[in-house]
């Protein structure tokens, strides 16, 4: 009776591992039937031939905009079935910003990588001495975006991404609080100082923080950096590269970061930068160091906010109060994509004639090709206005480790366990590190 | 002879299912992961160079690895005293009711049937919004407290939500061990006057000290490798103030400049130090086990 009974056991334990194993025999059997059955179909009548099933795997870094692009992956798969007689399935993945390129490298090193990914603009480089990306100059996608922009995804003359999310952004303001205390955006640093000044008087917190999450205050030396070094010391970025430079030549930046973190709203480090964003659309604060990809949760929490941006001043140089402009987000296509054909069409649609306009309106992306038409927000139309008056600098391309340190010092920064000295010479040595490992 | 090679036959093909699963997910990884902490792999390309001892010489000097340590063996020692003292107590009490002895033990267990990373989101929200509501809106002011800022409230608040999760699971090897101790030695010790403390000091703890070994054991092994509960609620910020061994080797695998290889190096490392750890735990304990 035992030994029945454990042979029994051993038997199910057996068949529930091969169950496992067999499951991928049997999801190709429905395609090979199907093949056969158009087979058969095609011999009788070739026009009404059954559309071929595919897959494309799709991984976008940015889950504020997921309603917005499944619209646009469902609207991509009812194109294909109309035009191309192919019933696509995309699977659309948005895992969150923080941990997008810990998920994409352990995807594409385990054999695993998504048809299409998005990456930021500042790793093609990487990417492409890697082999992750695909050359997309020959694409009819290739004549549609504008030429300064097109600089920022090229590479050896070969453009190698679809830019996607291509914007300029400084510092976020509250127009209507501004209206009311009488003020005007800063220019300088003393001006600055003197908006924070009435804007406390007059009852109002001046900055928002949000610095649980380590790339939020990051975006304050992004701005600082690229201020102070576009405007003042355009080689500094080449000379970090090459153990030059130092830290204490931009020591400019805590200027700004320290008004900031002087004025700023309390309990920072337990506000994260979707909850900053709500705070600040409702009226929590009057500036908000964040990008304008964050009106999205803005607009949505205060649909009636008049939402502005302005550059950021570094010092009382005006030279250096620039607003940043960068391609950030970028479409790639994996070289080896078993829809390789599928995935170019893809990377074409982002930029359609007809369709692209209105996605890149709903996400609220700054027009970036030819294919856009559409009049962007207010929001959108005044980091434009510094742009047109040739007062914005290219993103810095800094080194990864870089970057992440510096979001991580400003915390510390912040809640002072570290000097500005220590600060400078931390950096000093991370940049050293990075220019070693690269 | 015939008949002892059968049953271990048969025992064989009942552990197999279970050796499969523990070989390619567990064992092959270790062993390939002391491989590659010799190399300098970056885990995006696709070659790499073997470099010796190199990694592991560079270990030495890296500060901020050996800061995740030291706030690693703190949370170890904390979490040892706090997390078996509660469950030990909640153990006790709970096995002295004559009622609802289920209702209880399932509604303490409950929190850790809950993944650890789900929890820690759960525990952000209660610490960076129910506890304000309640300091600004309630006068309790003493939860006014940086609670993810200052890394010292950050550390209560991640022991806090340690405890929570781990508390129920060794409540039930304490619960199992009250339930083996005899109740003859119980009432033979009541008759001969002992009180029920110096019942339970002198004839209980003694008898469960298998079930407090095993205890500590999975604390510290588990102690030393936490992840999710950190990473939910502070992200081992600010700066690094609350970064474990595990986080830090995350870091370096995934973030900044992805060295694949060193952070490799760093694990065999942290597998070294938990394996003496645990090694001198169970040569220390077992020795003070009793058996009936």
């Amino acid at each position: 009776m035992k030994k029945i009974f454990g042979l029994m056991l051993t038997a199910c334990m057996v068949l529930s591992m091969t169950a496992c194993g067999s499951q991928s025999a049997s999801t190709t059997a429905p395609a090979e039937t199907k093949a056969q059955a158009t087979a058969g179909t095609t011999a009788a009548t070739t026009a009404t031939a059954e559309p071929r099933e595919a897959e494309l795997n799709i991984m976008m870094s940015f889950p504020q905009y997921m309603d917005q692009w499944e619209t646009y992956c469902k609207q991509f798969e009812d194109k294909m079935l109309a035009e191309e007689n192919i019933k696509v399935k995309v699977n659309l993945e948005m895992p969150s910003s923080d941990q997008y390129e810990s998920v994409l490298q352990a995807r594409l090193s385990s054999g695993d990588a998504p048809d299409l990914y998005t990456l930021h603009s500042n790793n093609i480089a990487t990417y492409y001495k890697a082999g992750n990306l695909t050359d997309l100059s020959g694409e009819a996608l290739a004549g549609k975006i504008y030429d300064n922009v097109k600089a920022t995804v090229t590479q050896d003359g070969k453009l190698l991404a679809v830019p996607i999310e291509s914007q300029a952004w400084g510092v976020l303001y509250n127009k209507d609080i501004f209206k009311e205390c009488g003020l005007a955006v800063p220019e300088t640093l003393d001006e600055l100082k003197n908006v924070c000044a009435v804007l406390t008087e007059k009852g109002y917190t001046p900055f928002m923080l949000a610095y649980q999450e380590q790339w939020v205050p990051q975006l304050m030396t992004a701005l600082t950096l690229g201020g102070k070094v576009s405007g003042e010391i355009p080689d500094w970025v080449d000379r970090m590269y090459k153990d030059e430079g130092s830290y204490a030549e931009v020591k400019d930046i805590f200027g700004p970061i320290d008004l900031i973190m002087q004025n700023g709203t309390d309990r920072a480090m337990e506000t994260g930068s979707e909850a900053g964003s709500a705070d600040f659309a409702n009226g929590k604060a009057a500036m908000y160091v964040q990008g304008t990809w964050a009106s999205g949760t803005i607009m949505t929490t205060n649909p009636e906010m008049n939402l502005g941006v302005f550059a950021l001043p570094i010092n009382n140089n005006k030279a250096d109060t620039l607003v940043n402009l960068s391609t950030s987000t970028t479409l790639a296509v994996y070289p080896e994509s078993k829809e390789m054909d599928l995935a170019l069409k893809f990377a074409n649609y982002v930029l359609d004639d007809k369709d692209s306009s209105a996605l890149f309106e709903a996400c609220s992306f700054n027009p970036l090709a030819s294919c856009h038409t559409f009049t962007p927000s207010s929001w959108v139309a005044d980091a434009s206005a510094y742009v047109a008056a040739g007062r914005s600098y290219q993103d810095l391309v800094l080194p990864q480790a870089v970057t992440d340190e510096q979001g991580k010092l400003l915390q510390e920064y912040y809640v002072k366990s570290i000097t500005q000295d220590e600060f400078i010479s931390q950096m000093d040595a991370v940049f050293k590190e990075a220019n070693k490992q690269a | 002879m015939k008949k002892k090679t059968k049953q271990n036959i048969s025992m064989l093909l009942f552990t197999l299912p279970a050796l499969i699963v523990y070989a390619v997910f567990k064992l092959i990884p270790a062993i390939s992961g002391i491989y590659y902490s010799m190399t300098d792999w970056n885990g995006l390309g696709k070659g790499f160079d073997m470099v010796g001892l190199d990694n592991f010489k560079e270990i030495l000097s890296d500060k901020y690895y050996w800061q995740s340590i030291l706030f690693t063996l703190k949370y170890v020692i904390v979490m040892i005293i706090v997390a078996n003292l509660i469950a030990l107590l909640l153990a006790a009490t709970i096995e002295s009711r004559q009622r609802a002895k289920g209702l209880f033990r399932t509604i303490f267990f409950m929190p850790n049937m809950i993944s650890m990373i789900i929890g820690g989101y759960m525990w952000m929200f209660i610490f960076t919004k129910v506890l304000y509501y309640m300091a600004d809106n309630w006068g309790m002011t003493f939860f006014d407290k940086s609670w993810i800022g200052d890394p010292k409230y950050a550390f209560i608040a991640i022991i806090i939500v340690a405890s929570w999760g781990s508390v129920g699971y060794l409540m039930i090897f304490y619960m199992a061990a009250f339930q083996g101790v005899p109740m003859n030695l119980k009432e033979a010790a009541s008759l001969d006057g002992a009180n029920s403390w110096q019942t339970f000091r002198h004839v209980v703890l003694p008898l469960i000290q298998n079930a407090v070994t095993i205890c500590i054991f999975w604390t510290l092994n588990a102690g030393f490798q936490v992840f999710d509960v950190v990473y939910a609620l502070t992200g081992g910020g600010p700066g690094r103030a609350t970064q474990t061994a595990a986080i830090n080797i995350y870091e370096e695998a995934f973030r900044g400049n992805v060295r694949y290889g060193y952070a490799t190096a760093k694990s065999t490392v942290l597998f070294v130090i938990v394996m003496l750890f645990t090694a001198i735990q169970l040569r220390l304990m077992k020795r003070k086990e009793q058996e009936l």
